[in-house]
């Protein structure tokens, strides 16, 4: 109950709240035309009238209405005040599609309050719509177009009429005001008379009216079940049944192609003029697949074609080959003497040859006025054996409906000479194909055989061919040709009586640049050029004919020089070049189509010339040599000159009288070599000593005769000797040097002397009774320091007498240089073995009776090398031995001088002043 | 026949004479009135083209009405039909008609016809048969009006509609339903025979109205050849 009260209460509420909104939004105006529809371009006038009631109320009148366009204020001059109530606007020109036109007025004079508003439109009556066609899309309801003209910026209704003369039919509305589709079947062989009504606010037209028969216009179904059968009977015909729709008659529009062309060719349009629903097609390839496909039309030709029929297709029925294959043959080359083995080819034949699927290919070899052999082959080649005779070769291909016509083929016999080649023969590509001409010899030829196959390093030669007729002089390589590959084509005419010479020439289809440059080297390079060499590119590298090389070349600072050579070079001097230079070389090849470098090459030129150094050198070194034969010469003869001035004549204190003078002087006590030697030259005595002194006591025994020299000569100076005897024991040599160190101050001192004694003892042979015993005494002592190795090897060849002295003090030397190194050891063995003394004396002896035959020069010597070696195994008893050895070796040494050398001593004695 | 010098020249004047006279020849001025030849060929074409429309739609409206209506072999004895204006009619009596005659009764003939068929049109169930009833009356409408349509063109006026003869189709309850098939399956067998009729009569008026100039043609080359 109280629900419905609320109910009621809110209903009641509601349409009091609508009530008095109507009263309030009740307008104080309006705009007079209330829907305006202006013309484009045209003048326009508004009113706007107030009401009674407002004027009292806002206490306004016409003259205060502000009229707006689109919220702007229209200038006052378009304004007039018709009366107190009324005002108005004039627009000229409209060009604005829509204008929102309100009418204010300015309540007490200043508050603006909108009054009424409305919405101008502008456009264009509508065109008389023109171009008015329609067409009937059978099965459908007829549809029509019309062109509207120019666009009227207004909703305008398009509406398609047609009618009988005794009867109407319903309108056709259109949506989009160019084409409607009417709602009814039309109906054929009566005339209809149809037009379109364009209407809009501003204005009504009508199009001229079109009568027509809808049949006139009639698009129909495409024709369908197209199909295609052949006939056995005629292999060049294809028999087409389609059907078509409706009962009208119609002519067709047949079109077929063969399946993998694109074109189509048209069947006469007045073979199929009369309506049909079959047709058969003429004048068809044989074993060809053909499509068909067929449209139709009213026969009169008045309406539309139909859309094309589905597609169908059909494969006429097989023909006998019309042409025999193309035939040739190889003749194995490595055939015997009896026999030969020969390789009969043929080419398949194109389907528009054969007509068929080939079943086999009939051979028949027929050897000259003989038997014949009958092949059936299914490939292409058929592989004979056959004698040096002449043969004649057949060849027939063969399909389901028969045999082609056969090809023959002459094998001449193998004695047999070709002659008559092609003349003039040139490939070159054209049209993206190879082209190849020739001209015909001069004897009728029955065909032609064109060969060809791509020239390459890496692959053998393997030709492909084709067959030309005889009349034929050019053609085109059939076959799948790349590009940058050398063909060589090879052209055989063939004869009646057989093949004639073949022709040859090479061809590209397409040259390139080639894939890479020539590598160059230098065959020999000289001061101021270079020749350069390299190898013509592989034929795989060409990709064309080599029509030129460039050759660049330049120096690491300098510009680049380019030489073109000839393609037929293989080596070029570049010259002039600049001599001890590093030259850079690159190698391009140029074909038609463009070039390649090669690898860059560096070479450097010589400074010299070949030659150059060895002129420079061998006068020099023959003028050096010259220089010094001459320097040898002049020194030769003057050489006393020079010897009088380098080497003044030393007095030989051995040849000095003195000694001569006093041969009576007592002999000394000590033991003196010299005075022995001198006295009756036997060395035996003097070996025994020396033995001896080895006998482990080897230095105190020389030193003790050294001493005695010293002593001689020493003792009137007062010099003590005692360094040779105190450092026995440790070098005999540094002693000795020491002592010659100590007295080389007294020589000097005693040079003076010294000298004038022997000088004038020596050259007047007079003794000198002054100071010889000095003399005497000193001499051994300065030789042997200058020159200890000369007297090593010289000891052997001193005279008898004079050397005596030498030989003495040689013998010392002797065993110096070993002595040197290996007192050490000398010392070290002593240590080892000082208790066995007699041991090693024993020892000696024997390996002396060892060595008794070897000179003491080359022992030495092989000491001398094993010096050092022997001292570094120190404490080694080898060590040990080697020197006992060398020890006893002087010895041995002692005593065999006199017997063996002194001959020679003898006999050299030029030598003996020194 | 040998040709002398005379004949030529005699044939050469002939031949100027038709060739001066050719623009008069009706048929050949394009230019002017076509007359009533395309519309009678129309109307017979419409007529050929209504015997095709009418044997598929009988086809199927009998197979609607069902056995044995749709039986080739089934010939009922005409019964209710007798309002049906009968399109047989005795040859030599056909051929003695006059051009305005035979058009009127073909025109009367549509006329009642169309009137009876719009009254099947009415009965039938299906929306499809419907459609196909009411494109062949529409068709029909058609004919009628090519008919009037050569009428007017040879100058014939249209007969009055008879007082009475108008609906007189109508589905009364006296019928029962087969009486009321076999009326529907005379009716349709007597448009057949209609339009089978007015395709000879509109081929007969056709070959009547052919224009002369073929037959000038014609005797042109009797005479030349």
């Amino acid at each position: 109950m109280s629900t419905l009260r609320i109910w009621l209460t809110q209903a009641l509420f509601i349409f009091l709240i609508t009530e008095s909104i109507g009263q309030l939004v009740e307008p104080c105006g309006y705009i007079y035309p209330e829907f305006p529809v202006v013309q484009r371009g045209s003048n326009f006038t508004a009113i706007c009238v107030l009401k009674e009631k407002c004027l009292q109320q806002y206490y306004v009148n016409a003259s205060y209405i502000v009229w707006k366009t689109n919220h702007v204020a229209v200038p006052k001059e378009q304004v007039t005040v018709i009366n107190r109530t009324t005002s108005s606007v004039t627009f000229t020109d409209m060009v604005l599609q829509t204008v929102q036109l309100t009418c204010n007025v300015l309540s007490f004079g200043q508050i603006e309050q909108n009054v009424y508003g409305t919405t101008v439109l502008s456009g264009f009556p509508p065109d008389i719509p023109t171009n008015l066609s329609c067409i009937v899309n059978e099965g459908k309801n007829m549809l029509c177009h019309w062109d509207p003209g120019r666009e009227t910026y207004l909703e305008t209704n398009y509406t398609l009429k047609s009618e009988w003369p005794t009867e109407k039919f319903a309108d056709c509305h259109s949506k989009h005001g160019t084409s409607c589709m009417v709602s009814f079947s039309p109906i054929y062989f009566v005339n209809i008379e149809v037009w379109v009504e364009a209407e809009n606010a501003l204005g009504k037209v009508s199009s001229e009216a079109i009568n027509f028969d809808p049949v006139d216009k009639v698009k129909h179904i495409p024709p369908y079940n197209l199909s295609v059968s052949n006939s056995e009977e005629l292999s060049s015909i294809l028999k087409l049944t389609w059907n078509n729709s409706g009962t009208l008659r119609l002519k067709s529009d047949i079109q077929y192609r063969t399946k993998d062309a694109s074109t189509w060719i048209q069947v006469p349009l007045e073979d199929t003029e009369s309506p049909r629903t079959s047709f058969t097609v003429q004048d068809l390839k044989p074993f060809t697949e053909y499509v068909f496909r067929i449209r139709t039309i009213k026969e009169d030709g008045k309406g539309y074609w139909s859309d094309w029929s589905e597609e169908a297709s059909g494969i006429t029925y097989e023909d006998r080959p019309s042409k025999p294959p193309s035939f040739w043959y190889k003749i194995n080359p490595s055939h015997t003497q009896e026999s030969r083995s020969a390789r009969l080819i043929w080419k398949e034949l194109p389907l528009s040859e054969a007509n068929g699927k080939i079943l086999d290919y009939e051979v028949i070899l027929t050897q000259w006025k003989s038997f014949s052999q009958n092949y059936t082959v299914n490939g292409t080649e058929l592989i004979v054996n056959l004698t040096n005779n002449h043969y004649i070769a057949s060849l027939a291909a063969r399909n389901v409906v028969g045999k082609s016509d056969t090809a023959v083929l002459t094998i001449p016999s193998s004695h047999f000479k070709a002659s008559h080649p092609v003349v003039d023969l040139k490939a070159f590509p054209k049209d993206n194909k190879l082209r190849v001409e020739w001209t015909a010899p001069h004897k009728p030829v029955k065909k032609y055989i064109i060969e060809w196959c791509v020239l390459s390093d890496n692959s053998p030669c393997v030709p492909d061919w084709q067959q030309e007729g005889g009349s034929v002089t050019q053609t085109y390589l059939r076959g799948s040709l790349l590009e940058s590959k050398c063909y060589l084509i090879t052209v055989t005419p063939v004869f009646t009586s057989g093949p004639g010479s073949s022709e040859s020439v090479k061809a590209y289809l397409k040259q390139a640049a080639p894939s890479r440059g020539p590598t160059v080297r230098t065959k020999k390079v000289g001061k101021n050029e270079a020749v350069l060499e390299w190898d013509q590119l592989p034929v795989d590298d060409q990709n064309g004919f080599i029509r030129n090389y460039s050759i660049s070349y330049r120096t690491s600072i300098g510009n680049e020089i380019v030489v073109n050579v000839d393609s037929s070079h293989t080596e070029y001097t570049l010259s002039p070049l600049s001599s001890d230079t590093l030259y850079m070389v690159r190698m391009a090849a140029y074909t038609d189509e463009g070039g390649k470098d090669g690898p860059e090459f560096t070479f450097t030129t010589p400074k010299f010339a070949q030659g150059e150094i060895e002129a420079i050198v061998v006068p020099v070194c023959l003028a050096f040599l010259l220089t010094t034969l001459l320097g040898v010469l002049f020194c030769f003869n003057k050489r006393d000159l020079i010897k009088k001035h380098i080497w003044p004549n030393v007095p030989d204190p051995s040849k000095s009288h003195i000694a001569q003078w006093s041969p009576h002087t007592p002999p000394r006590h000590n033991f003196n070599s010299k005075d022995q030697m001198y006295s009756d030259g036997n060395f035996t005595d003097v070996s025994v000593v020396e033995i001896e002194a080895n006998n482990k006591k080897p230095c105190p025994d020389d030193l003790k005769s050294l001493d005695l020299f010293k002593k001689e000569k020493i003792s009137t100076e007062g010099h003590s000797s005692g360094i040779g005897g105190s450092s026995c024991m440790s070098s005999s040599r540094p002693s000795i040097s020491s002592n010659e160190e100590n007295e080389s101050a007294q020589n000097t001192a005693s040079t003076v002397q010294y000298s004038t004694v022997v000088h004038s003892g020596y050259r007047h042979q007079v003794p000198s009774v002054q100071v010889f015993s000095r003399s005497e005494s000193t001499q051994p002592l300065l030789d042997s320091e200058e020159r200890p190795e000369d007297l090593q090897l010289a000891d052997n060849v001193d005279s008898s007498d004079e050397i005596l002295p030498r030989q003495q003090y040689f013998k010392q030397n002797c065993s110096q240089p070993e002595a040197n190194p290996d007192i050490s050891h000398f010392e070290r063995s002593n240590q080892v073995s000082s208790g066995s003394e007699e041991d090693f004396v024993r020892l000696k002896q024997q390996q002396v009776s060892d060595h008794i035959s070897q000179p003491c020069g080359s022992e030495q010597q092989r000491l001398f090398e094993e010096g050092p070696a022997t001292g570094a195994l120190g404490a080694g008893t080898d060590g040990q031995v080697e020197q006992f050895e060398s020890v006893g070796m002087e010895t041995a040494m002692d005593e065999e001088i006199p017997k063996s050398y002194l001959p020679q001593t003898v006999r050299q004695g030029g030598y003996m002043p020194q | 026949m040998d040709l002398r010098a005379g004949d030529s020249w005699g044939m050469l004047a002939c031949l100027c004479t038709v060739l001066w006279h050719l623009p008069a020849v009706p048929a050949l001025n394009r230019t002017g009135d076509p007359g009533p030849g395309p519309s009678i060929q129309k109307t017979y074409d419409l007529t050929r083209y209504l015997e095709h429309q009418l044997r598929s739609l009988a086809g199927t409206y009998l197979n609607y009405l069902g056995p044995p209506f749709n039986e080739p072999d089934f010939n009922p004895p005409r019964l209710g039909a007798e309002t049906l204006p009968r399109a047989t009619v005795n040859l030599e009596v056909w051929r003695s008609l006059n051009d305005k005659l035979r058009l009127t009764q073909n025109y009367e003939a549509y006329s009642h016809l169309l009137c009876y068929l719009r009254g099947l049109n009415r009965q039938a169930a299906t929306a499809e048969l419907r459609r196909s009833l009411a494109h062949f009356c529409t068709s029909l409408q058609g004919l009628l009006g090519s008919i009037a349509g050569v009428m007017a063109a040879l100058g014939y006026p249209l007969p009055q509609p008879l007082p009475g003869t108008e609906p007189a189709w109508a589905p009364g309850p006296a019928h029962s339903d087969f009486l009321q098939k076999m009326d529907d399956f005379w009716l349709l067998k007597e448009l057949q025979t209609w339009l089978w009729r007015s395709a000879k009569d509109f081929n007969r008026l056709k070959k009547k109205m052919q224009p002369p100039a073929a037959s000038v043609t014609l005797h042109l080359e009797a005479h030349g050849f």
